[in-house]
């Protein structure tokens, strides 16, 4: 059964590792942080199998942590960033908006 | 197969935790700099968890991933658009991290080599011989609020500072509802609102015997507070009367001195609870300095100090 957890956590841990090329890619912002939503319930996911194969119970508590901050980021980003960088380009981001 | 897959595990994490660090301070564009920051703290918790210190996994969760994630993100909200990225800094910056790389390569051999002289079951044994007499069950919570209470207290001094530096810089301007206002976000605070506080005092009564405390629970609280005000809730607090504001961004330093001192007249030095009610004191301090801290990271998101009044709709 422990075999299967691993498994399954090394699947999601290369989950990240591909989701990264989405970070890195863009095109927007906004793709960029749905990507880095997917890497926290990735991450919440990986933190309770470990608790499981660990047996750790306390390792459940920062599954749950992380569960609700990453709301935090999403609403940040909707509220704070969104409107002025949505349309940030792959090179660079710089120069002025008309 | 298990110790193959467990190897191969943690060596994509450490090379992931690496890439994403290099990008954090070497992204084109900064946005993609601070997202790399956030999936890096993400990551981090994770490799604490490998290294089995759940404590740490938990205060990196609740400060590395949360609130400094939205630190970042507001501030980058607020920057003027041709500050986002200068291209013409891209060879100097490519310069300097070249040299903060070798830095970081030579201080890490230096703290690697320095980190294998120490003895080896370091300090673990003097802290389960004190446990009995800390009044809590947790070595992590009896270190930071007993035995090394001191090293905390100057912990929220520097939060505390932190908070009055940027208080320091000047009034800084809310258009308070954000400039796309969906109706969603509102109702995502209410309702998540309630969940923030109720995990936050779970993890503060949970450090007395296990992995928990004030740390994280004000991180969280915090983090629950900056999810409401970016939802487009208006605090009740303003600029106008900030006396409870100063006495709550406070309250954690004060109670922590008032306690180290406060032994004192009992003819006890710095920090010395009577054994009898050690637990009652770490009690109550964990749930002061979780309060302020909460309050001091709401106060950076907010650049120190409420505006002397709200925004509202109409002025957005």
């Amino acid at each position: 059964m422990n075999e299967l957890f691993i498994a399954i956590v090394l699947v999601l841990l290369g989950n990240i590792t591909v989701g990264l090329w989405r970070v890195m890619r863009g095109p927007t912002a906004a793709d960029r942080m749905l990507a880095a939503e997917t890497f926290s319930t990735s991450t919440v996911a990986i933190v309770l199998i470990l608790a499981t194969v660990t047996g750790r119970g306390a390792l459940v508590d920062v599954a749950l942590v992380f569960a609700l901050l990453a709301a935090l980021a999403v609403v940040t980003f909707v509220s704070r960033a969104w409107p002025d960088i949505g349309e940030e380009t792959a090179r660079g981001g710089g120069g002025p908006k008309p | 197969m298990m110790a193959w897959a467990i190897t191969a595990f943690d060596a994509l994490l450490v090379a992931l935790l690496l890439w994403l660090a290099w990008q954090a301070i070497h992204a084109d564009g900064l946005f993609r700099a601070v997202i790399s920051f956030m999936v890096f703290g993400l990551l981090m918790a994770v490799a604490w968890v490998r290294l089995d210190a759940p404590d740490v996994a938990l205060a990196e969760a609740a400060i590395g991933a949360g609130v400094t994630g939205a630190l970042l993100l507001s501030a980058l909200g607020r920057l003027p658009e041709r500050d986002k990225e200068a291209p013409a800094d891209r060879r100097a910056r490519g310069l300097a991290a070249v040299g903060l790389a070798a830095l970081a390569l030579g201080g890490a051999t230096a703290l690697a080599t320095i980190a294998w002289a120490l003895p080896a079951p370091g300090l673990g044994r003097e802290v389960t011989e004190a446990l009995p007499k800390s009044g809590v069950d947790n070595p992590v919570t009896a270190v930071l609020l007993n035995i090394r209470a001191f090293d905390t207290l100057l912990e929220i001094g520097v939060l505390l500072l932190a908070v009055i530096a940027t208080w320091a810089l000047g009034p800084m301007q809310w258009s308070a509802p954000a400039r796309v206002m969906s109706p969603a976000l509102p109702v995502l605070g209410r309702l998540l609102f309630p969940m923030f506080v109720l995990v936050s005092a779970y993890v503060l009564w949970r450090g007395g015997h296990a992995p928990g405390g004030a740390f994280p629970a004000g991180a969280l609280m915090g983090a629950g507070g900056v999810l409401v005000f970016f939802a487009g809730a208006k605090p009740w607090i303003t600029g106008a009367e900030l006396d409870p504001w100063r006495w709550l961004l406070s309250l954690g330093l004060v109670a922590m001195l008032v306690a180290a001192v406060g032994v004192g007249a009992t003819g006890r030095s710095f920090f010395e609870y009577p054994v009898d009610l050690a637990g009652l004191f770490i009690l109550a301090l964990e749930v002061a300095a979780a309060l302020s801290i909460a309050i001091l990271l709401f106060a950076l998101c907010l650049g120190g100090r409420p505006p002397h009044r709200w925004g509202s709709e109409d002025e957005a």
